[in-house]
Parts: C-alpha cells; structure tokens; sequence
C-alpha cells in the first residue's frame, strides 16, 4: 500500500495503480469528472500510463455552480 | 425592435447577457431564471468531488437540457498554473475550448492579478483556448492581455458579488475606444438593472453578471428585467444620445406660443 492525498484528504491505496485503477479503487463510478496528479492535469487518454506514486496528491474535480 | 446578433468566441449570439449558475435558492429557481433571462452563455466551476457525490453530475444534467454556451471559470485560482490546469480540466469536462481565465490577487476585493493573469492567458491562447480573461479596468493591463492574443476582454464595473455597479465609466470608456474590435463585457460588481444599461451604453458589447440576478429577492422576475435592460442599453448605444447642454431648450414650438411671457 502507499499513501497519498485525494482532494486533500489522505488515504492508503495498493501500489502500483494507474489512474483507471485508482479511480476504481476509490470507488468512483459516475463520469464527468476531471484528474490532476500533483497540480498537473492528466487527460482521460493518459489514464492507463500514469501511475500512482507514494505522496502523489491527487485532484478530482466536477462541475459546480459558477459565476 | 430586437437586437441584432453579434459574433463572441466564433458563436453566433441574439443575447448579450452572460449569467452565472451560483448562488440561487434552488436549482429549479436557477433552471427557470436563465430560461427567463435569456442568456444564451451560462457560467459554471469545477470543484473536488468525493466518491459517490452525484450532486455535480445532476448540476450539468440541468446545464446541459438549457442548450445554450458553457463557459467554465477559474474562480479561486491564485496563480497561473492554477488556472492552466483548471482550464484543461475544464476543457475535458464541459467539452468546450472556452475559458473565463479569473486569476485572483487580492483576497479582500477578489481583484484579478494581472500579472498571472497575462501570463496564463498566453500560455492558454497557445493551446488553442477562447480566453475570457477578468480584469481590472486598467487601459495598460488590456493592452498587454490583447497583445498576447485575447480577443475578449472582460473588465470589472466593480468588486465580484458588491453589487456596487460600475464604479469607473471613464476607464470602461477608454477600453471600449482603445479597442474597438475586441469584444468587451463588463463583468462583475453589477447590482441593478440600470447598471447594465450603463454598461451597455457604453458601448460594451455585453454584460456577465451573477449575484444581482440571483441575490435578488425574485431571482426569475430579476432576470427578465436584465433581459429588457440589456436589450435597451445596447438599442440605446446603437440609437446614440443626444449631446448634453448646459441649460434648457423647450421641445415644444415656441412660435405661436398664446399668452406670451417675457422673461426678464
């Protein structure tokens, strides 16, 4: 297992996982949302070959009211 | 008389009032006021959702049936690297390359800094984003967004959510004259509907508002009255007004005037 952050908050996940794994693991299973790893976006196409690492801070992020 | 359409971000458009999503009652109040408004542009965030929250999802359900322009923020970036890469989440998100780029400097009066700012809109223009860059109503500041490319610019009339109106005509007025091909709209701090009149008159080509919509104590009755008070503004700027005078000038015929009076 490995720690890292997710919106902010810590957590313990297996290591080793893509981000279409994390998600899986984290237990999102609705669409529409979007993924920075460390502040930087990862685009839906770049899942599969990014991997999670130890202290990794992880931003998912959904639409909300704006002005 | 209608208003005629005009051209924003490659879009075709017959409303020139930008709406935001936040800050409403309810999402049926918030559905129905930008039904009534008419907006053909609507303003939405990203923010963190956790696991099993459906509650963003329901949000763009309603977004999405209104049909209209999606026009994501950056609101609560403080710098441009923030912005960028909310910009792309956004981008992948609402399926759209427009970006309302709002860097904040200031925690107090949520003034946008302009130098991240300018530095996030370069970097997004190069990408291939519309930027809608929030700004002060600094001549210079304009410039330098136009100059790395922006074609909209969109200044403040006053601090976001004060309601204040516009605080600065004669600045706007400069912008609006420095640039006259650059699609102007005043967003930010307009509180009443002869706010947006002004603005209009200006001749701003539109005007993003929020909170006096949907702080309203009739949020969908505030909305139609934007509605008529954008239409107006902008017939009124396109009609142009008269010059000003110094002192008064009867409109009714003097000549044949019955029981005349000298003034002394």
């Amino acid at each position: 297992m490995i720690r890292i952050s997710v919106n902010g908050e810590m957590k313990e996940v297996s290591a080793n996982l893509n981000v279409n794994e994390l998600i899986e693991e984290l237990g999102y299973t609705t669409k529409g949302f979007a993924i920075a790893v460390n502040t930087t976006f990862v685009a839906i196409n770049t899942y599969a070959n990014t991997i999670i690492k130890e202290n990794d801070k992880i931003d998912i992020l959904a639409p909300v009211q704006g002005g | 008389m209608k208003n005629e359409t005009w051209e924003i971000g490659g879009k075709v458009l017959s409303s020139r009032l930008l709406i935001g999503s936040a800050l409403y009652p309810s999402p049926a109040n918030m559905e129905e006021a930008i039904k009534v408004s008419g907006s053909q542009i609507v303003t939405v965030a990203l923010r963190r959702q956790s696991a099993g929250d459906k509650a963003g999802g329901d949000f763009w359900n309603i977004i999405k049936s209104l049909g209209i322009e999606v026009l994501p923020n950056t609101a609560g970036c403080h710098s441009a690297k923030e912005a960028i890469t909310t910009a792309k989440m956004a981008r992948e998100v609402f399926g759209t390359n427009w970006i309302k780029l709002e860097v904040i400097g200031d925690q107090y009066n949520l003034q946008p800094d302009p130098y991240e700012t300018l530095e996030a809109a370069e970097v997004l223009i190069k990408d291939g984003f519309e930027v809608f860059p929030y700004t002060t109503d600094d001549l210079v500041v304009a410039k330098r967004l136009v100059d790395v490319g922006c074609k909209i610019l969109m200044p403040w009339g006053s601090p976001i959510g004060s309601g204040q109106g516009i605080m600065n005509p004669t600045n706007l007025k400069a912008i609006r004259e420095k640039f006259p091909k650059i699609k102007l709209i005043v967003d930010a701090g307009i509180g009443k509907p002869s706010d947006a009149v002004e603005a209009m008159e200006l001749g701003y080509d539109g005007v993003l508002l929020n909170s006096a919509i949907a702080l309203a104590h009739d949020p969908v009755k505030m909305a139609d009255a934007f509605r008529y008070a954008i239409e107006a503004g902008r017939l009124g700027y396109e009609a142009g007004a008269m010059q000003k005078r110094e002192f008064a000038s009867a409109s009714t015929p003097t000549v044949g005037t019955p029981f005349w009076h000298q003034f002394g």
